[in-house]
């Protein structure tokens, strides 16, 4: 048994410790908007913000969160009109959307610590994250609309 | 006028629950019964409800190409709806009656082909549409029809300052039921074609909130996990699965024709379940043989061997005759290896099997085949196939095939254990048994004259049929023309009397299927690069000796003009060179250039900007025009620095995004896209930004060193090699 803080509820989660937190997120609590995309920390579609860390929930046993606070992008804001979401609306980003989730939790991360980040700090962060559409320089432009608010 | 006033007056039709409007493949449009409306999926192109809601069907599949707003919106602006009070609704049938007119009305998205394909139909049907409301308000408010007018989802009587909106007319008495073809919107009266209308599904994908056939959950739903042959054609000749079944949670080890599944209550109990099968595979397959580099080496040959048998896939002229005659010869050989989707979502699928056929949760590009393969699977009839077609994390030809193993797991799993199955395939599994943009050897010849104007071209691309693979169905009526194989080898856009591309079919030795650009992706890359070739030979500059070509076509002409001044083409660089390319896709015609670094010492190129000017005709949606095509270049420049499929005893060697890499964003070249605006039909975009790149890329890497690059991609090694 797993105790953590999952979008500032406390959760309890039955699954072996070892059990990707990717898994429990999306299979046990049923909360689909993080996404598994390797399984292997490259891809970025499974990022959660863990203590205000920006993390592979793919790479991450449940049981290391024991105790941590843990937010998804069901998380990030009561409506869905966090910043970047409104940016991400504003610029059109998603294609196929599906490492979408994983690109504005770790560009939340990111606004979270650095509330102006330089366009070389933007790039450099968000490439832990693959965007096979290739909607990187709407990625960018969206973070940059985005810092201009929080 | 005269249309509006020829009216087929039949049967008054009562409608309390709204008004159903079917479609014909010319547009036509009548009034429905809700029993007419497709009996399997309840699906009808319109639906006008009391409450003034206008449903339009979406007859495509969504993969990110934005088509899911595109093709609802060309219809409402024709029917002059109100935009804010249309609902889109999924096609979840393979029901030809909304069939791709791109594709004989099958349903399947792919080739760039939704909104060329649907384009008039949709026009048409919307224009009718607000005829016929036109004509229903006319008896309602008992004046002659020519003396109404719509606003956005009101039909108005100017004379009187009567209006009635669209969703009362769908109620009550429907005193016609068929309007006469109506007139087409001028292009001034567009208010949602051209005007940048927000995609529908980007909240949803901002938000967390958009499903994928990954993410569908049902109650008592089990999660298998899939182990396959790891080479074509073997099977399981032994298996012990003792600690497989030890797992908590595990319920059942499913056979599957090429391999294993195994179903458990967690998909992580899955996951560690299948590790831990203890599979003796058979040794006797033939694919055991294959391996990329000698498939390549083989390739060349027969590409080169001018005996060879090939299949003529566009001549004009006698080409042979021309290049043999002529006072100078060029010739070089193109390669390029074998290329992996990598769509972030990996295959997912979920299936259910009961007493009424079988449910289906999938994201694939066509209803049509998918619906095919239950059928198959389960030897069902059509209507006891019942889909939901999710959408897709991403797909550029992955998810096509007429048989979709995925799929026919996920049934299978479902059909053993009687409760419904999610099949998730990992990454690694995803990439082991992919199939792939086939590896391919071009021969290219070409004849100049002593001024250097060009007098033959034969292209010979030696590659399998892809069609012949992934489709067997489809291969049976176009054989030997195989668009997946050979598009984008037809120099359509240039004027050369003596020309020949011709398919050199060699023998398929991997998983074959469409991806990004089909075979423009790579006969763009040699014919383009090998134009380079030839203006070199000519002691021409590229433009130049392009422009000679495509004198004759003003649409070609205003793109290359336009893509050396945004390039600044003739302004020198320092440390950096410029590349140029024309291709396209299908009738888009897209010309670009690279500005090309390199590193010499590790040998890394990169590419740290990219124009491009491209005319697809007609944009339905600029900002998402932009969106594609940019997303098209970034493709290309991955696939041309990058990307790498190889294949040793027959088993495909890369398993991750760390060992098959795609472009990350701080490798991302500052793209300016300039979309011409053209009154024209509306031609490809998904697609229209990735054929052009390689060659832009390879011939900036000329200009910046003077060495050629033909064998793609253009990976560090080969091209120390190539420096050396």
């Amino acid at each position: 048994m797993t105790e953590f803080t999952l979008n500032g509820e406390t959760i309890e989660s039955s699954a072996p410790v070892e059990t990707p937190l990717l898994w429990v997120i999306r299979e046990e609590l049923g909360l689909t908007g993080t996404k598994f995309g390797c399984g292997a920390a490259q891809c970025g579609a499974c990022t959660v913000i863990v203590d205000g860390v920006a993390t592979f929930s793919c790479v991450t046993p449940v049981d290391s969160v024991a105790g941590a606070e843990v937010t998804t992008i069901e998380g990030l804001s009561p409506d869905g009109d966090h910043p970047l979401q409104r940016a991400w609306i504003a610029e059109q980003v998603p294609q196929c959307g599906y490492c979408q989730s994983g690109q504005i939790m770790r560009a939340a991360a990111l606004l979270a610590e650095t509330p102006r980040p330089s366009p070389e700090e933007i790039r450099d962060v968000m490439s832990a994250n693959l965007c096979r559409c290739g909607t990187y320089s709407r990625i960018f432009r969206a973070v940059e609309r985005a810092s201009e608010e929080v | 006028m005269a249309a509006m006033a020829s009216l087929t007056r039949r049967t008054l039709l009562k409608t309390g629950g709204g008004l159903i409007l079917a479609v014909a493949a010319d547009g036509a449009v009548s009034v429905a019964s809700a029993q007419d409306a497709a009996p399997t999926s309840g699906a009808a192109w319109i639906r006008i409800e009391p409450s003034g809601t206008i449903r339009i069907l979406f007859p495509s599949t969504e993969m990110g190409q934005g088509s899911s707003t595109a093709l609802p919106l060309i219809l409402a602006e024709e029917m002059d709806a109100n935009w804010e009070d249309v609902v889109v609704e999924q096609l979840d049938a393979d029901d030809r009656r909304f069939g791709n007119p791109a594709f004989g009305n099958l349903l399947y998205t792919a080739g760039s082909s939704g909104v060329y394909g649907y384009f008039d139909a949709l026009r048409q049907a919307g224009a009718n549409a607000r005829a016929l409301l036109i004509d229903i308000a006319a008896e309602r408010l008992a004046v002659d029809p020519s003396e109404l007018t719509t606003t956005p989802s009101l039909v108005v009587h100017g004379a009187s300052d009567r209006q009635i909106p669209y969703g009362t007319l769908a109620q009550g008495d429907v005193p016609v039921t068929r309007a006469a073809p109506a007139p087409l919107k001028p292009r001034s009266a567009f208010r949602l074609i051209g005007g940048d209308v927000p995609r529908r599904d980007i909240p949803g994908k901002s938000t967390g909130t958009e499903i994928y056939a990954i993410d569908v959950r049902l109650p008592g739903m089990l999660y298998a996990m899939v182990q396959r042959a790891p080479v074509e054609g073997e099977t399981v000749s032994a298996m012990e699965t003792g600690a497989a079944e030890a797992v908590p949670g595990l319920v059942q080890v499913v056979p599957l024709p090429d391999g294993v599944a195994v179903v458990a209550e967690t998909i992580w109990a899955a996951q560690q379940a299948r590790d831990l099968l203890d599979i003796t595979w058979t040794e006797t397959s033939a694919a055991r043989s294959w391996d990329d580099e000698t498939t390549l080496a083989d390739y060349a040959a027969a590409a080169e061997d001018l005996g060879a048998d090939a299949a003529i896939w566009r001549a004009a002229g006698d080409a042979a005759a021309a290049i043999d005659g002529a006072e100078q010869t060029v010739a070089a050989t193109y390669l390029s290896d074998y290329a992996y989707h990598a769509q972030i979502e990996p295959m997912a699928v979920v299936a259910r099997v009961d007493a009424d056929g079988a449910e289906v949760w999938a994201g694939t590009q066509t209803q049509t085949w998918t619906s095919r393969t239950v059928q198959d699977v389960l030897d069902l009839p059509p209507e006891q196939v019942r889909l939901h077609m999710m959408s897709m994390g991403g797909s550029f030809g992955r998810r096509t095939a007429r048989m979709q193993e995925y799929v026919r797991d996920a049934l299978l799993c479902a059909q053993a254990t009687g409760q419904p199955v999610k099949v998730t395939w990992t990454r690694e599994d995803d990439l082991r048994h992919g199939s792939f943009r086939p590896a391919a050897a071009q021969h290219m010849r070409a004849g100049l004259d002593g001024e250097g104007r060009l007098l033959g071209w034969q292209h010979r691309v030696g590659t399998p049929s892809v069609i012949a693979h992934f489709n067997p169905t489809r291969w049976a009526q176009v054989e030997p023309q195989d668009v997946i194989s050979m598009l984008g080898s037809e120099g359509r856009f240039y004027a050369i009397d003596d020309f020949a591309a011709e398919h050199v079919m060699t023998e398929r030795r991997a998983r074959v299927i469409p991806w990004r650009g089909i075979g423009a992706s790579y006969t763009a890359f040699a014919a383009e690069a090998f134009m380079d070739e030839l203006a070199e030979a000519a002691g021409r500059d590229p433009f130049d000796y392009r422009m000679d070509l495509v004198a004759d076509d003003p649409r070609a002409v205003a793109l290359l003009e336009r893509v050396r001044a945004m390039a600044a083409w003739d302004r020198p660089r320092q440390d950096t060179a410029l590349g140029l390319s024309f291709a396209g896709y299908g009738d888009s015609r897209a010309a670009g250039v690279a500005e090309v670094a390199l590193d010499r010492e590790s040998g890394r190129i990169t590419v740290p900007r990219f124009w491009a000017a491209v005319d697809a005709g007609l944009i339905v949606s600029p900002v998402n025009a932009r969106s594609q095509i940019e997303g098209g270049i970034v493709f290309g420049v991955s696939s041309a620095l990058l990307e790498r499929v190889t294949i040793r005893g027959g088993e495909v060697q890369q398993e991750n995004f760390y060992d098959y890499e795609i472009l990350r964003a701080d490798a991302l070249p500052e793209i300016e896209i300039d979309l011409a605006d053209m009154d024209a039909p509306p031609a490809p975009v998904g697609e229209a930004g990735t054929p052009m790149v390689a060659a832009a890329v390879a011939n900036g890497f000329h200009a910046l060193t003077g060495v050629r690059l033909r064998h793609m991609p253009f990976t560090p090694e080969r091209v120390l090699a190539a420096l050396a």
